[in-house]
């Protein structure tokens, strides 16, 4: 097992070094003088684009420019970002919490909702509820996510005039600018609480309250789906058969026996589900204009940012590398039966 | 009745297989068919639907005068009626603008969807937008199917390192989220609708090959393959004839089923602004025209809800309607059920 471990964590390396590979391949197909634009930190840079490619040899062929970057990545230096206007690493330590809290404030709904439909629907099965569960599925598999978001946008919001967009109102965030706010992890759910500010965290919190919706509504149907099936599969077991005949009552031996075994295949939902979750926040941010590291990239692939979108994607392929080794590790924990040679 | 007739049982004809019977008893996959047909009724006629408002451009390129379109677009009699409803100029694809107004209109006889911001005829998008959709969605899953064919195929005619090489490839391309992959792709391809179906093909192949290198490899180990193989049938004759056809039905079918969630991509995509050029009837793009007339706050709210409303409800749809004809179809497929 430890072996199967030290082994994935050495291939984390590899799978970005053959990401940023074909990445950087493609942008051999754009002109010396818009990978300069990368490199350009002011205007009056622009007018010397021609000492910028020949600096960084981006007239040059492909492995040439490809250890330029990676001798910069190397040594920390990710470049800087022509969207943020600041070092790449920085912007991500700012962005990365607004993320991270926007994803964790939809991953429990998202697991909840997706595993109590599921498992309502497996009980019922092929009832009314479990027809009318499956078409509710259906269609939140098929909404796109900014579509969703407007949606909710516009009636909730805009409509109702409920929770808010962004982050925080802008007059707060001037006031906690000029005031002593400590940004301990940089979430303001947490800092607030931290700093004693309640009305931060609760201002935080309605914020997080549509845009963590949007995401639910299109992520928790693929686990329910999961969840379904799985369930479905445990009830037609020996085993239930058994906890049944012994004369154990129908709720225990769905809860009990069944619905713990039928938690298992869930858990390697994780990976798919955190790349739905990733692909949905990046529209989800630019919608609620909540500045997060999703919004930043979705702009920067606009505007041709080339640094900031590789230094983005090496970023996802860390993280999902990571929560992939961690489900298989998870799943071993789980069930037992499993074993990594 | 002659012997041989009598000794050789009918085939069963396709739509008598219990998996067809299956198909057509679920209430989903009708409903899902019934709006792929409305939407591909609308695709088709969209000429003939917008016959009124086609813009000038169009109307050159169909080398006819506005009142002889007109009169043209009404008469499915008309030889040109067919020529213009199947391949209809390209400059056709472009919403004729009303005006250069930034701001929307709402509903009107005329305009029955209102005006979008920048003068764009909401209705004519929508009808000749269905067009576009079908065509991101077909035309993707046929690039995707290609690469997919060539790189599942080597990897599981060749096998060793060769496979092993693009087995990793596929965990690598698979492993980080389509959207952002394709997000970078389309920025670094340009805009333009070709380039933003290419981005989206690269990055929706990886599990198409590796289904078909697993069904080759099944195919492979088959007795009737290692027949052949003894009697001298050479190995791309093999592989083309006998392994190839018997291993692609199930990647073909599944991929034809992802146009849904292509068209998510390509709309996607397309409202972030790094879809199609700008003004061509696409769903996607005429929600990002929408963007900054959403929730218009200050003001009265939901007064331009059309320029969002109806680009969003036609995705909406036209996902729905191949999602539930894909799910239908895999129920049907499932040898569990």
């Amino acid at each position: 097992m430890l072996n199967y471990i030290i082994r994935r964590v050495l291939q984390i390396p590899l799978v970005l070094f053959v990401l940023s590979l074909i990445i950087v391949g493609l942008m051999q197909l754009l002109s010396p003088q818009q990978r300069a634009a990368a490199f350009v930190t002011s205007d009056k840079q622009i007018e010397h684009l021609d000492q910028i490619i020949e600096k960084y040899h981006l007239d040059e062929g492909f492995l040439v420019q490809y250890g330029m970057w990676a001798r910069e990545v190397l040594k920390g230096n990710l470049g800087f970002s022509r969207i943020s206007k600041e070092p790449v690493t920085t912007t991500i330590r700012k962005r990365f919490p607004a993320s991270v809290e926007l994803a964790l404030a939809a991953f429990v709904p998202i697991v909840l909702v997706g595993v109590f439909l599921g498992t309502i629907a497996a009980v019922n099965r092929d009832k009314l509820i479990d027809q009318v569960l499956r078409v509710v599925a259906i269609i939140g598999w098929s909404l796109p996510t900014f579509v969703m978001a407007i949606w909710l946008v516009a009636w909730v919001y805009g409509g109702l005039g409920w929770f808010g967009i962004g982050r925080l109102p802008n007059e707060m965030l001037i006031d906690l600018a000029t005031s002593n706010f400590h940004q301990y992890t940089g979430m303001y759910t947490i800092d607030g609480i931290l700093n004693g500010r309640l009305d931060v965290t609760w201002q935080a919190l309605i914020r997080l309250v549509l845009p963590a919706t949007a995401l639910v509504i299109v992520v928790s149907a693929g686990i329910m789906r999961v969840m379904r099936s799985s369930m479905l599969d445990e009830l037609g077991k020996d085993y239930v058969r058994t906890a049944r005949a012994k004369g154990l009552t129908e709720n225990r031996v769905i809860y009990k026996h069944a619905w713990r075994n039928a938690l298992i295949p869930v858990i390697t939902m994780a990976g798919p589900m955190l790349g739905r979750m990733i692909g949905g926040i990046v529209v989800i941010e630019l919608i609620f204009n909540f500045p997060g590291l999703g919004e930043w990239a979705a702009k920067a692939a606009t505007q041709l940012d080339m640094t900031t979108l590789l230094a983005f994607v090496m970023l996802i392929g860390l993280i999902m590398a990571t929560v992939n080794l961690l489900v298989d590790i998870a799943y071993v924990i789980v069930d037992p039966r499993i074993r990594y040679e | 009745m002659s012997n041989s007739e009598l000794l050789e049982p009918r085939r069963e004809r396709w739509y008598e297989s219990k998996r067809f019977k299956r198909f057509r008893r679920n209430p989903l996959a009708v409903i899902g068919v019934v709006i792929l047909l409305f939407f591909s009724f609308v695709g088709l006629f969209a000429p003939a639907l917008t016959a009124d408002r086609l813009g000038r451009a169009c109307i050159r390129d169909l080398g006819m005068g506005r009142s002889e379109v007109r009169q043209v677009l009404r008469d499915p009699l008309d030889l040109r009626f067919w020529k213009t409803m199947l391949v209809p100029p390209k400059s056709c694809y472009n919403i004729p603008r009303v005006s250069y107004s930034p701001r929307p209109k709402p509903p009107s006889k005329k305009y029955p969807m209102g005006i979008a911001s920048g003068g764009y005829d909401i209705y004519y998008g929508i009808v000749w937008g269905t067009r576009t959709s079908f065509f991101i969605g077909i035309l993707v899953v046929g690039i995707v199917m290609v690469i997919a064919t060539v790189v599942g195929g080597v990897a599981g005619l060749f096998g060793g390192w060769l496979d092993n090489l693009l087995m990793r490839l596929v965990d690598v391309v698979y492993s980080i989220p389509s959207l952002v992959l394709a997000m970078v792709f389309a920025s670094i391809f340009g805009r333009g609708l070709i380039k933003t179906m290419i981005a989206i093909a690269l990055v929706a192949w990886p599990i198409y090959a590796r289904m078909l290198r697993g069904n080759i490899l099944q195919v492979k180990a088959q007795d009737y393959i290692s027949a052949a193989h003894a009697v001298g049938v050479g190995n791309l004759r093999l592989f083309f004839k006998h392994i190839l056809p018997n291993a692609i039905g199930p990647m073909v079918i599944l991929a034809s089923l992802d146009i849904g969630a292509i068209v998510i991509t390509a709309s996607t995509l397309a409202f972030l602004g790094l879809g199609a050029d700008v003004g061509y009837a696409d769903w996607g793009q005429m929600i990002s025209f929408a963007r900054s007339w959403i929730s218009n706050p200050g003001g009265e709210p939901l007064k331009y809800w059309y320029v969002w409303f109806w680009p969003s409800v036609a995705i909406a749809l036209f996902v729905l309607g191949w999602n539930l004809l894909g799910d239908a179809v895999r129920d049907a497929l499932d040898p569990r059920g």
